[in-house]
């Protein structure tokens, strides 16, 4: 029974864990499809996580906190795009100094509104199938249990897929990740097309920060991301920059998160540093075990000029 | 200025001098200092309501008190802190306090090297004349108290200990406390999580620990976790909605007060840390000149201790905290002392051997 509960437990913990890993990480993989890199996600999830945490805080609305992270990240990544895209400055620097930026504003605004205090939220909204998740043991509560929120971001990751590679748009967005000359050449406007890209990537990093503040954990605390941002960019290469891949590769990477706290409740014999670095091994191995099938966009990181090489793209 | 002024002027210089030296707190040898300012470093947030908020918190009320300004340079983290208290010392502090265990090796030499005093934790090896002072926190006892009354407590007689790093002040603590809960509750069941290596900010991941010892029928959760305490109150928080009163988890927190937060529902008590004295001493002996000494927190001097409870306790709870209380002040109880990992380990299987 114990077992039972215990298995459950980590199983639910890892899906709610995934759920801010696939949404940012599936922004990530439309930006880099675009040809955009984007360390800034980390930044970004931050400012949108306070402004979520803020806003539901004052209106008591889990729904208006949520709106505020996808409006938080929206605004964080139109700015990106203009930034990489049109003024065509380095995406690295661009991304590491917004993550920089988004970790010292989100640090700062919170000490302004709440000092030393850490107001608490009732966490994750309601469970729609709750009444369903008992009547199958161990996979019921995993699956059913689950708040709406992370149906919903399942259908977003889904819908992205579908955006990516069955519309108008998606094959545009890929094109100019792979060929921004011929785009060009098409008479598109690659740097339009990219700041879109970062605008919905800004969305789904915001949605991912404020999922973590208002439906994981139910607090929002300075740093509170420890490096989701970045696991996302590792994650979105991982599936290919395919989202319902990413979906699989975050849920697998939460699970071998929760594998830690399990084993050592059962006192399996393994040291905690080594289980701490499963899940972050297992994303290395499987990098370089898939290598060869994870090409990534051939203008990936690089600003576009009409009239440059195409080798310089 | 003539011949005649300054004969004016000498009597009433040396006169001047001998009001000085009469003073209480004004410099009577080279070796004495008058502090007007004093810096703490911390490894993290200043606002973290665990350890580095404790320590800032200490300072700046002894600063208050002694009319001493205080330098805070928080969030330094655990690499090379030296540039962070070269800028301090620049600044014009005159006394560093090294907030944290991990800075047990680098404060000395900078003290060393630049003949600026500076405090240590846990390194009492390290002190030295005029230059370094050493705070011990002998937090195992009041941890000890902590496990005597998880160990009264307890109904399902499955209590947890999450931590969120493996330091030596908090290994000290797991001992004690598991010691303290062998002696309460022999019988009991005790369940060992480490989030991970210096997760100390990780609040999802402590919150995903904490949901699982709970699901390991843990209903006490003794938590170290600064920042990530607040994973683990959530859990709990989480946990507790659902469930009687009689069937709720409770929190035994560590280092600060948070019972007036929304864990005052379900904190049954914490292990108090209290710098305020060691840290009035160091100022003190650094103006008479006696800079370089080890200071113990304990349970004697109240440098540490247990929170009182707010939320209803058995009645033979509080007696059985205070007889262990007075039987380690007394010296009849003898709490092991165990800051490394390893040994950590290494008692909690010989307390509870698993089954």
């Amino acid at each position: 029974m114990e077992i039972d509960l215990v298995a459950t437990t980590i199983l639910t913990a890892a899906i709610l864990a995934a759920v801010p890993l696939m949404l940012a990480a599936t922004g990530e993989a439309i930006g880099e499809r675009a040809g955009v890199l984007n360390l800034g996600i980390e930044g970004t999830m931050l400012l949108a996580g306070f402004g979520a945490f803020r806003v539901t805080l004052s209106t008591g609305s889990l729904a208006l906190g949520l709106l505020a992270g996808l409006a938080v990240g929206l605004i964080v990544g139109v700015s990106f795009g203009l930034v990489v895209a049109v003024a065509r400055a380095d995406q690295v620097l661009v991304g590491i100094g917004l993550t920089l930026a988004g970790t010292g504003l989100s640090t700062f605004l919170f000490r302004e509104a709440f000092g030393s205090e850490q107001p608490l939220l009732a966490v994750g909204g309601g469970r729609p199938f709750d009444a369903l998740a008992d009547r199958v043991p161990v996979v019921g509560p995993v699956l059913l249990g689950q708040p709406w929120f992370v149906y919903l971001a399942v259908v977003l990751v889904l819908l992205a897929d579908v955006v990516l590679r069955r519309t108008t748009f998606g094959l545009r967005v890929r094109a100019v990740g792979a060929a921004p000359f011929a785009v060009d050449a098409a008479g598109l406007d690659v740097a339009a097309i990219r700041v879109a890209t970062t605008t919905i990537a800004g969305a789904l990093s915001g949605l991912a920060g404020a999922s973590l503040v208002l439906v994981q954990l139910g607090f929002f605390r300075p740093g509170i991301t420890v490096g989701v941002g970045f696991i996302a960019v590792a994650i979105a290469i991982l599936g290919g920059l395919t989202p319902w891949r990413i979906a699989i590769a975050a849920l697998l990477f939460g699970v071998l998160a929760g594998l830690s706290p399990g084993l050592q409740v059962a006192r399996v014999p393994v040291s905690v540093e080594f289980l701490q670095l499963l899940p972050y091994l297992g994303v290395v191995l499987a990098l370089l075990l898939a290598r060869h099938r994870l090409p990534l966009p051939a203008a990936l990181g690089r600003p576009y000029r009409r009239g440059a090489v195409r080798n310089d793209v | 200025m003539n011949r005649r002024q300054r004969s004016r002027i000498r009597p009433v210089t040396i006169l001047v001098l001998i009001a000085l030296l009469l003073v209480p707190g004004v410099p009577l040898t080279s070796a004495q200092t008058d502090v007007g300012t004093v810096a703490i470093v911390t490894p993290a947030s200043r606002s973290n309501q665990g350890w580095d908020q404790q320590g800032v918190d200490n300072l700046v009320a002894v600063g208050e008190e002694l009319d001493v300004s205080v330098e805070v340079a928080e969030n330094a983290g655990y690499d090379d802190i030296t540039p962070i208290l070269l800028d301090l010392v620049s600044d014009g502090s005159q006394l560093i306090v090294c907030h944290a265990s991990g800075y047990q090796s680098v404060c000395p030499e900078f003290a060393a090297a630049e003949q600026v005093p500076v405090v240590v934790i846990e390194n009492p090896g390290a002190v030295a004349a005029g230059l370094v002072s050493d705070i011990e926190t002998q937090a195992q006892d009041a941890a000890y108290l902590a496990g005597v009354m998880a160990g009264m407590e307890t109904r399902t007689g499955t209590v947890a200990v999450v931590v969120t790093g493996e330091p030596p002040t908090w290994n000290y603590m797991t001992v004690g406390f598991a010691e303290g809960l062998k002696a309460a509750r022999p019988d009991a069941r005790l369940v060992y999580a480490s989030v991970g290596e210096g997760t100390y900010d990780d609040a999802a991941a402590a919150k995903q620990t904490t949901d699982t010892v709970l699901a390991a029928n843990a209903d006490i959760v003794f938590g170290m976790g600064d920042g990530a305490a607040f994973g683990m109150i959530q859990s709990i928080r989480e946990y507790n909605q659902a469930r009687p009163v009689e069937q709720q988890a409770r929190f035994i927190d560590v280092i600060g007060d948070k019972s007036a937060s929304e864990a005052g529902d379900f904190l049954l008590t914490s292990v108090l840390f209290d710098y305020s004295a060691a840290y009035r001493q160091f100022i003190g002996d650094l103006e008479a000149g006696t800079f370089g000494s080890v200071y113990t927190m304990n349970l004697a001097n109240e440098g540490v201790r247990l929170l009182p409870t707010v939320i209803p306790v058995r009645p033979e709870t509080a007696p059985a905290v205070e007889t262990a209380r007075t039987a380690i002040v007394g010296g009849t109880v003898k709490v092991s002392v165990i800051g490394d990992a390893a040994g950590v380990q290494a008692r909690l299987a010989e307390l509870f051997p698993a089954v």
